[in-house]
């Protein structure tokens, strides 16, 4: 971190290393009157994933492509099989559909979990707020590492991922999901183990985190809901009574532009839908629109936008003018914002729909509706074990054809992601990846405009002296970045 | 931190009990393969000694290896480990911001010179001057040599250290490298896998911190205590290999009885790791249970060698593919084949055709077998 005065009062800050984010980041800000006027996201590290994908047989991508990252590995091994199975065009039986459900939620439950425990809540445990009213609950709570709940989380957490040991043998870096399905069906023994797991997960949930069954949470609609909920000894009571005292609500707000993918395929549509909300209401997602812009990224070809099929990946050694490995995505040309808030607005989540209608998207909206997406996800992953049919095929065989190409998109944690595949001569030909955090924490365009992390920031307070802003921490945070996805 | 607290003042400091202190220092002996006779040993070592300070690095990476570690490891010895090490810097977990984390590092470097383990997760990529992982403005490659000159060794964790991974595959645009390429005067412990095991994790870093000492290593520089043997040794679908049983393709009707996962890509037979035994979440299954190949994450280039869907093709150039010997069982004839897994799989295979043909009188499918084989 730096700090150097950039002239006019105005003052330069450099941010990072940032701990309790996956991978590293760094933001440059120019501060002045005691708040951002402008933020710089800066994504420092590059490994060229889509390059080391290129020439390989394209069934390999279900190997190399997870490890691009250690926390969103089933999600990106999910959008690999998915653009496999678009060329192969092949689709996974019902057995199949339902056991990846099961896998992808499991691990975008247990990042909600991370997040809120390990990652977010922890600031509020700093001795910047030791004045604060309820800063003594937040310590023994959320205090890094030690705090009750973060422990707790942790230990619930492990328990939840027994879902994916049991039924893809390992995690981090879990190899079962294949274009057809999956590689292990489920007997009647394992829907009862898996049903405990999930049983055990709720129970912790509802009595520590929640301090309300699941359904209540997920069916909130009303803000005035949230009062009764702000009363209780739970870790979301003592979040709401934080966001109220903070007026989180206030802090982080973004373009209110959201793009989502969809989530959870059924036999007829998604448990959570696909498109965009944008100041024009519910839209469409048209994928065709989806452009990656590289004026700022340190990559060759800055001519133009490229759509992802006809993206490339080649780091320019001579570059002055990028600040980031990170490609600006655009839809439309637009920056939009993805994850569970993106979800749940286009998804049409009553509450989250009411809060960004009356205040927008902020600090608080998301972290609330990774909450709400917990306890609907969690709901859903319970259904989807009993429908999980033992003896029933898993997994449907496909031919992989010597030409083809195909996208597979779906969501991951913390928002929407995309791997787009060219297969030309039995070999990957192009293999792109757009990460959430990719959209979420791109740098500015073309035209200049700012990635919605970069938006975000603008206006947020900066106390006399502080060099690590903890409002900037508050807004990085509530994103839940994953740096080694954003670029891979 | 604190200067001269013994492990095990720190363990209570952090709240564990004394009886979950012997119940660890017991599941300690019993994954490092130590007799029960080691467990006052190792109480004793942790009642008396002071701890050892672990400095954590990343370089470029996934995190799956501290994922692995501290989430999904058995509660009880992430605990204590956790609290043991109490991670004095590692960027993932840490309270504290920028240059607080900073500050932390020098102190530490300063206060046990010569006398703290170094992890290091992810490997320094040296193309561009390491311009392509930058921590604290400065390439990774810089911190990583200025934390190892003191340190007394340096464990690898993970495939990305101990060899590269998959950011080192052909091209490798960032040139990654391994950390034993950049680090050479410290001695180095490879714990690889991708990710490796909590349990192995574990494992070696109280090996190391009860004894004060490395580990046997191999040839290979990887702890013997985990590395010694195949997956394939212990595999429970083994006796499917032997009996010529095997999976070929998902979900066939072989899947479903769960025969032997070689004919679709596994490389258990070439991968020297705990996985068979130890098992991952909590001991709950691993790969080949879930009815995948192992991948061979553990073995250093096993990102280039071939597609991870395609059988072991080690044999090219004598004349028939793998896949001729495991399907054609016992019409190969040993002798012929130049040697490695496939004849492994020829000869098992033809010791059931031959164990058969005695039990009862030949089949004309066994004819051939016999024939050739004799």
């Amino acid at each position: 971190m730096s700090v150097a005065d950039a002239g006019g009062g105005t003052r330069r800050l450099v941010v990072g290393p940032f701990n309790r984010v996956e991978g590293d980041l760094e933001v440059r800000l120019d501060i002045a009157g005691g708040e951002v006027l402008a933020a710089f996201v800066t994504s420092p590290l590059f490994r060229g994933f889509e390059r080391i994908l290129e020439g390989r047989d394209p069934r390999d991508a279900l190997v190399i492509a997870p490890r691009i990252c250690g926390i969103c590995s089933v999600s990106q091994s999910h959008a690999a099989a998915l653009a496999l199975a678009g060329v192969q065009g092949v689709a996974p039986t019902a057995n199949g559909r339902v056991a990846t459900n099961l896998l992808v939620a499991t691990e975008n439950v247990a990042d909600h979990l991370t997040h809120f425990h390990v990652f977010f809540m922890p600031d509020f445990a700093r001795a910047i707020y030791a004045g604060q009213p309820w800063f003594a609950r937040a310590e023994t709570r959320f205090k890094a590492a030690q705090g009750t709940s973060v422990r707790a989380a942790l230990a619930t957490r492990t328990t939840l991922l027994h879902v994916l040991g049991l039924l893809a043998g390992r995690w981090p870096h879990t190899l079962a999901i294949q274009p057809g399905g999956v590689t292990r069906g489920a007997d009647a023994r394992d829907k009862m183990r898996l049903l405990a797991t999930l049983g055990a997960t709720r129970q912790e949930l509802e009595e520590r985190l929640f301090g309300a069954p699941l359904a209540r949470i997920a069916a909130l609609a009303a803000p005035e809901e949230l009062d009764a909920l702000r009363r209780g000894e739970s870790d979301l009571a003592l979040f709401l009574a934080i966001a109220e005292d903070l007026d989180l609500a206030s802090l982080g707000r973004a373009y209110d532009r959201y793009l989502s993918y969809g989530a959870y395929p059924d036999e007829d549509g998604r448990l959570y839908a696909r498109g965009i909300v944008t100041s024009e209401g519910r839209g469409a997602l048209d994928t065709d629109a989806i452009a990656e812009d590289h004026t700022n990224a340190r990559m060759e070809g800055r001519w133009r936008a490229h759509h992802p099929f006809e993206g490339f990946t080649f780091p320019d050694a001579t570059d002055e003018t990028g600040y980031s490995w990170c490609k600006a995505p655009r839809l439309a040309g637009l920056p939009f914002e993805t994850g569970a808030v993106a979800r749940q607005m286009v998804d049409g989540q009553p509450l989250i729909r009411a809060l960004v209608a009356s205040g927008g998207g902020s600090v608080f909206v998301r972290v609330l509706a990774r909450l709400i997406e917990t306890a609907r996800t969690l709901l859903a992953m319970e259904d989807w074990v009993r429908r999980l049919e033992p003896g029933a095929p898993w997994c449907a065989q496909g031919e992989m054809p010597r030409e083809g190409r195909a996208a597979g998109l779906t969501e991951a944690a913390r928002g929407a992601l995309g791997h787009w595949l060219r297969v030309e001569d039995g070999r990957i030909a192009g293999y792109q990846i757009i990460a959430p955090t990719t959209w979420n924490f791109s740098p500015r365009d073309a035209a200049g405009v700012p990635g919605p992390l970069e938006a975000a920031l603008v206006g947020a307070p900066v106390r006399q002296g502080e060099t690590t802003p903890v409002a900037v921490q508050h807004i990085v945070r509530s994103f839940d970045p994953c740096m080694v996805c954003t670029v891979h | 931190m604190a200067g001269l607290e013994t492990f095990y003042e720190v363990m209570r400091r952090q709240g564990i009990t004394r009886r979950s202190f012997l119940k660890y220092c017991s599941l300690t002996a019993a994954a490092l393969g130590l007799g029960p006779e080691f467990v006052p040993e190792i109480a004793h070592a942790m009642e008396n000694k002071p701890r050892t300070p672990v400095l954590w690095l990343h370089g470029l990476e996934c995190t799956c290896c501290s994922e692995s570690f501290i989430r999904s490891a058995h509660p009880l010895v992430k605990d204590v480990v956790l609290s043991m090490i109490s991670l004095d810097y590692d960027d993932t977990l840490m309270a504290s911001a920028g240059h607080q984390a900073e500050a932390i590092l020098d102190e530490v470097m300063e206060k046990y010179k010569g006398n703290y383990i170094l992890a290091v997760e992810g490997n320094p990529p040296l193309n561009e001057d390491g311009m392509y992982c930058i921590i604290g403005g400065k390439p990774f490659v810089d911190q990583l040599k200025k934390v190892a000159k003191d340190a007394k060794a340096v464990i690898s964790w993970g495939s990305c250290a101990s060899h590269g991974c998959v950011q080192a595959a052909r091209p490798n645009p960032t040139r990654a490298t391994p950390v034993h390429e950049v680090i050479l005067d410290k001695p180095i412990i490879k714990v690889p896998g991708c990710p490796p095991i909590a349990e192995v994790m574990t494992g070696v870093i109280t090996y190391m911190l009860t004894f004060d000492r490395l580990p046997e290593l191999d040839r290979q520089g990887r702890p013997k205590m985990f590395y010694s043997q195949r997956i394939h040794d212990k595999c429970y679908r083994r006796p499917h290999f032997d009996a010529g049983q095997y999976v070929e393709a998902f979900d066939d009707e072989g899947a479903r009885k769960g025969y032997c996962l070689y004919k679709v890509g596994c490389k258990g037979p070439t991968t020297y790791n705990a996985c068979s035994t130890t098992r991952w979440n909590d001991g709950v299954s691993f790969p080949i249970q879930s009815g995948h190949g192992c991948i061979g994450c553990s073995e250093d280039g096993f990102w280039d060698k071939g597609s991870w869907y395609a059988r072991l093709t080690d044999l090219k150039g004598v004349g028939f593919g793998i896949e001729a010997n495991a399907d054609r069982v016992g019409m190969a004839a040993a002798g012929v084949v130049g040697g490695g897994i496939a004849v492994h799989a020829a000869v098992s295979a033809l010791k059931r055709a031959r164990h058969k043909d005695a039990d009862q009188q030949s089949t004309p499918a066994d004819h051939n077998n016999k024939g050739e084989a004799a």
